[in-house]
């Protein structure tokens, strides 16, 4: 199987301003490794990836497919898509209307001249792999959204590439499909071994699919890791507000403790002396409630000052019935936080209102803390609390 | 590994990385040598001895006449069309659902080739033996007449009657236009509180600005170079416009190309500025992008006016001139009465017996179908290179500018540089059926680029890059993934040129020959010959030949087709 290396890639598109889509990336790929590409619109990961294709004429770098050199900006190499052993899944899908589902996956077949006999037995193997035997002769017009899709990831497979590439593949399934195809392409590549880079904004299929993620911002890879450890200990804050933590409170020292805007926080936060101010990032689920009057929590391990626990007094702005829980956002001197309240563990969250005094708590644990520029402050012990 | 692929490129992928640039230059050069070397040789010409052309064009008194009569035939005309193609356009969005059909017939006039109609009207407004003017002098008030009251001959009715022909390409923008707005701009001007009479001048026609801008330039421009009527028309009463003035200068002695050349210069700039404007105001494709958002709709119920307004007006402008034809043509002679018991189907069989009218057909229909099939892969490569040329970006803009320059040069232009470059070494052409193929080709460039690059451009990337990336060559690309694909969109586009190109008549009549004949051209000399029941017939002829076309063209295509043009 391959090995994937790409050295160095710039691309820049000309406009107005100029953009630099992918700004001296450099990622190494090991043989039968699935990696993500997570990132917003506009961060450089589709661009990557349509370079590893072939697809993008980039500026600067060097990419190795499987040993063979595919891009060489300085040596003026850039071999075209059809000289790169990969396959392709679009967004789109783009299976073609004019042919049917056969010809569709056996395209890369014939388009490689592979034997007669063994293309009809990839073709069958491959469609039975993505349960579309049955669908073989049908066209792609005749194919729901769903089926289309694994059709598309058949013809990405068929001809047993090298690397496979993914654009975005599941975001035009609905949100129940997109679970189901998302189990199946897991398995598959469970079963199959394939190498992959798949490119997607959605972090939980990053979180499900990855051997590796690399979180992308601006042509730049700002984390590459395995999904726990970007889970658990984002690098930057960058990183960590992209993964779901997403309430951000940025705390001062006043004296010897911590203040919020003009709110004294209760409790202290396991940070070194040197840092004067820290940004703090947070999940929804981590951020726990209690009734303001109660003075400290009555649920949940550690309570109160002094145990690890950091609390602030705050006032509910909305809270919207979840099933389980209740999502409440709450303010907290001038800034708004999410938290996720169980029912379960917290009955009484069921009756807030509009305007409620709660303190707001979480374990310091469960937080993340970054300096001002945005890099994790070291130190820190790792391991998340309570997950 | 890597090492070893850091040598130098090898001469294979040196040779790969030369080929298409090198094929894209040869193509450039060969559509550039077609477009470009008439107007250059016309231009040499007329500079020549001291610019004894522009002297000889310039220095006549009757020059300023004629650029007066050119503006005037240009303005008012535009002025008629922009009026007339806006009301039909709003009227075809208020139609009832079950007469939406009715919405085809305001482009039928297209459909008719322009000799043809102008004949008919002549047949119906000239002065004496004319149809409706014998009508109308049964009127009281003007029984004491003998001619008249419309004479058809004069400038202030064949800027109508051009007018009438440029309405139906400003219907054509004007409802595009109207298909792009979404329907919720509209619809949000009502809930605000507007009127309908409101939204449409305060919401609809700004939002229309751009079209009308655009097709007002086009319509200028083909107003610019009207060659039928005026000449039909306006040559008996010594009404001159530029286009006219040319074809005088090369076809009547002392023939004298360099004044002729001289002669079509204003129009040839002004050709030049509207496409290079259009280049750069209108920048990339833009206008090719299918709009997203919700189709418009229009507001208020359907009204009873549209429709009558759609079918007052098809019955005007092409009822009347097409009836006035059919008239003549089974009349013995054309006279002011009409006698049915004298019908007679004589002068359709002369027209099959003459060698001479026969021969023009056969040659409008193989010369049509020669030049479809050449310029649809000249226009499909044109495409390409202007779709997925980026690395040539100097070749792609000269590409585009070439192919967009026939659509704003009169043909009239074309015709004369044609007959010129070609009437002498290297290409010695003159009189040959090649000739016209040339210039047919070369007057088709922006149509077969144009639609085969829309087509393109809504079929997307993906499917060629899911080619490229199942391991297919550009080849294969082509010819099992693109070719299927566009296959509507060039079918529709070979039988819109087929309809063009049978109607074909401007630059026909500047490069035929005595022996050469198409049927515009063998037309025109029955015309001067006086034998107008024979020429009735002829375009009758021609008409059906091209309804036979426009059929096979919105089959093939779907009844839009005329919206890509």
């Amino acid at each position: 199987m391959s090995h994937v290396r790409i050295e160095g890639l710039t691309k820049r598109f000309a406009g107005k301003p100029p953009t630099v889509a992918v700004d001296d990336l450099s990622l190494e790929i090991e043989s039968g490794e699935f990696v993500v590409l997570l990132g917003p619109s506009g961060c450089g990961k589709t661009t990557t990836l349509r370079s590893l294709a072939g697809l993008e004429t980039p500026d600067e770098g060097r990419i190795a497919l499987g040993g063979q050199t595919v891009l060489d900006a300085p040596g003026k190499i850039n071999q075209p898509p059809n000289r790169r052993r990969i396959g392709m899944v679009f967004q789109s899908y783009a299976l073609w209307p004019h042919m049917t589902v056969r010809r569709n996956i056996g395209y890369p077949l014939r388009a490689r001249r592979t034997g007669r006999e063994q293309s009809r037995e990839w073709i069958e193997e491959t469609a039975r792999l993505v349960d579309c035997a049955a669908l073989l002769d049908r066209y792609p017009a005749q194919l729901s959204g769903g089926q289309q899709q694994r059709v598309a990831l058949a013809r990405g497979l068929v001809a047993r590439p090298d690397l496979v590439l993914f654009d975005e593949p599941l975001s035009n399934l609905d949100a129940r499909l997109r679970d189901q195809v998302r189990a199946h392409l897991h398995e598959l590549h469970g079963r199959l071994g394939f190498t992959a880079v798949f490119v997607t904004h959605d972090q939980s299929e990053a979180l499900a699919l990855g051997d590796r993620l690399a979180i992308m911002r601006a042509g730049r890879i700002e984390q590459l890791d395995t999904p726990q450890r970007v889970f658990e200990e984002p690098a930057t804050e960058y990183v960590a507000g992209f993964i779901g933590m997403s309430n951000r409170l940025t705390p001062h020292r006043q004296g010897d403790g911590w203040q919020v805007g003009d709110q004294p926080v209760t409790g202290d936060l396991p940070v070194p002396r040197a840092h004067a101010e820290v940004v703090v990032r947070l999940r929804p689920d981590d951020l726990q409630l209690a009734p303001a009057t109660g003075g400290t929590p009555p649920a949940g391990p550690p309570a109160g000052p002094g145990a690890g626990g950091v609390s602030l007094p705050a006032r509910v702005v909305d809270a919207q019935f979840g099933g389980r829980h209740m999502d409440v956002v709450v303010t907290v001197a001038g800034t708004q936080l999410q938290a996720k309240a169980t029912l379960a563990a917290h009955p009484w969250v069921r009756h807030v209102r509009r305007d409620d005094l709660v303190t707001a708590w979480f374990a310091d644990r469960s937080a993340i803390y970054f300096d001002a520029g945005g890099k994790r402050i070291a130190g820190h012990p790792a391991a998340a609390v309570g997950a | 590994m890597v090492a070893s692929a850091l040598a130098a490129p090898t001469a294979s992928t040196r040779a790969r990385r030369l080929l298409p640039r090198l094929g894209a230059l040869g193509f450039l050069a060969v559509i550039g040598y077609l477009v470009l070397a008439p107007l250059a040789g016309l231009q040499r010409l007329a500079f020549e001895d001291g610019s004894r052309g522009y002297a000889s064009a310039f220095d006549r008194p009757e020059m300023a006449e004629t650029l007066r009569t050119t503006v005037g035939l240009a303005l008012g005309s535009l002025a008629i069309a922009l009026v007339l193609g806006t009301l039909l356009a709003w009227a075809a969005t208020r139609l009832p659902p079950g007469l939406r059909l009715l919405r085809a017939l305001p482009v039928l006039p297209i459909v008719v080739p322009a000799v043809a109609a102008v004949t008919g009207w002549a047949f119906l407004f000239s002065p004496r033996p004319g149809y409706l003017n014998a009508l109308l002098r049964n009127l009281p008030w003007w029984n004491h007449l003998d001619e008249g009251p419309v004479d058809i001959y004069s400038l202030p009715w064949i800027v109508v009657i051009t007018g009438f022909g440029l309405t139906a390409f400003v219907y054509l923008f004007v409802s595009s236009g109207f298909a792009g707005i979404n329907a919720e701009l509209i619809e949000a001007a009502q809930v605000s509180g507007s009127s309908a009479v409101g939204v449409f001048f305060r919401v609809t026609l700004p939002l229309l600005r751009p079209t009308l801008v655009y097709g007002g330039f086009v319509a200028l421009l083909l107003g610019l170079g009207q060659f039928t009527g005026p000449l039909l028309l306006g040559r008996t009463a010594g009404i001159n416009v530029l286009t006219t003035d040319m074809y005088v200068a090369v076809s009547q002695s002392p023939i004298d190309y360099g004044r002729a050349a001289a002669i079509g210069s204003p129009l040839l700039l002004f050709g030049i500025a509207v496409v290079v404007f259009q280049k750069l105001i209108l920048g990339d494709h833009s206008r090719f992008v299918t709009h997203g958002g919700k189709a418009f709709r229009t507001p208020g119920r359907p009204s009873r006016l549209a429709v009558a307004g759609i079918v007052a007006y098809s019955l005007v402008a092409l009822v009347l001139p097409l009836g006035a034809l059919a008239v003549v043509s089974l009349s013995p002679f054309w006279s002011g009465a009409i006698d049915v018991g004298g019908f007679t189907l004589d002068n359709f069989r002369k027209v099959f017996a003459e060698s001479g009218i026969t021969d023009a057909i056969v040659n409008s229909l193989t010369i049509s179908i020669v030049s479809v099939a050449i310029a649809l892969p000249v226009g499909f490569v044109a495409a390409t290179l202007l779709l997925r040329g980026r690395r040539y970006p100097v070749i792609r803009a000269a590409v585009d500018f070439i192919v967009a320059m026939p659509l704003g040069i009169p043909a009239v232009v074309f015709g004369a540089g044609f007959l010129l470059t070609y009437s002498r070494e290297p290409f010695l052409l003159y009189g040959t059926r090649e000739v016209i193929v040339l210039v047919y080709v070369t007057l088709m460039l922006p149509f077969t680029t144009r639609m085969q690059l829309s087509g393109m451009v809504a079929l997307g990337d993906a499917y060629q890059e899911a080619s490229r990336t199942s391991g297919a060559g550009p080849l294969r690309t082509t010819t099992e993934i693109m070719l299927p694909l566009l296959r509507p969109t060039i079918a529709g586009a070979g039988a819109l040129m087929f309809v063009l190109l049978t109607h074909e008549f401007t630059a026909s009549l500047l490069v035929r020959s005595p022996t050469t004949q198409v049927m515009g051209t063998i037309l025109f000399d029955y015309w001067g010959n006086g034998s107008y029941p024979l020429v009735a017939a002829i375009a009758l002829v021609m008409t059906l030949v091209t309804a036979a076309g426009v059929l096979v063209a919105t089959v093939l295509a779907g009844s839009d087709i005329f919206d890509k043009l």
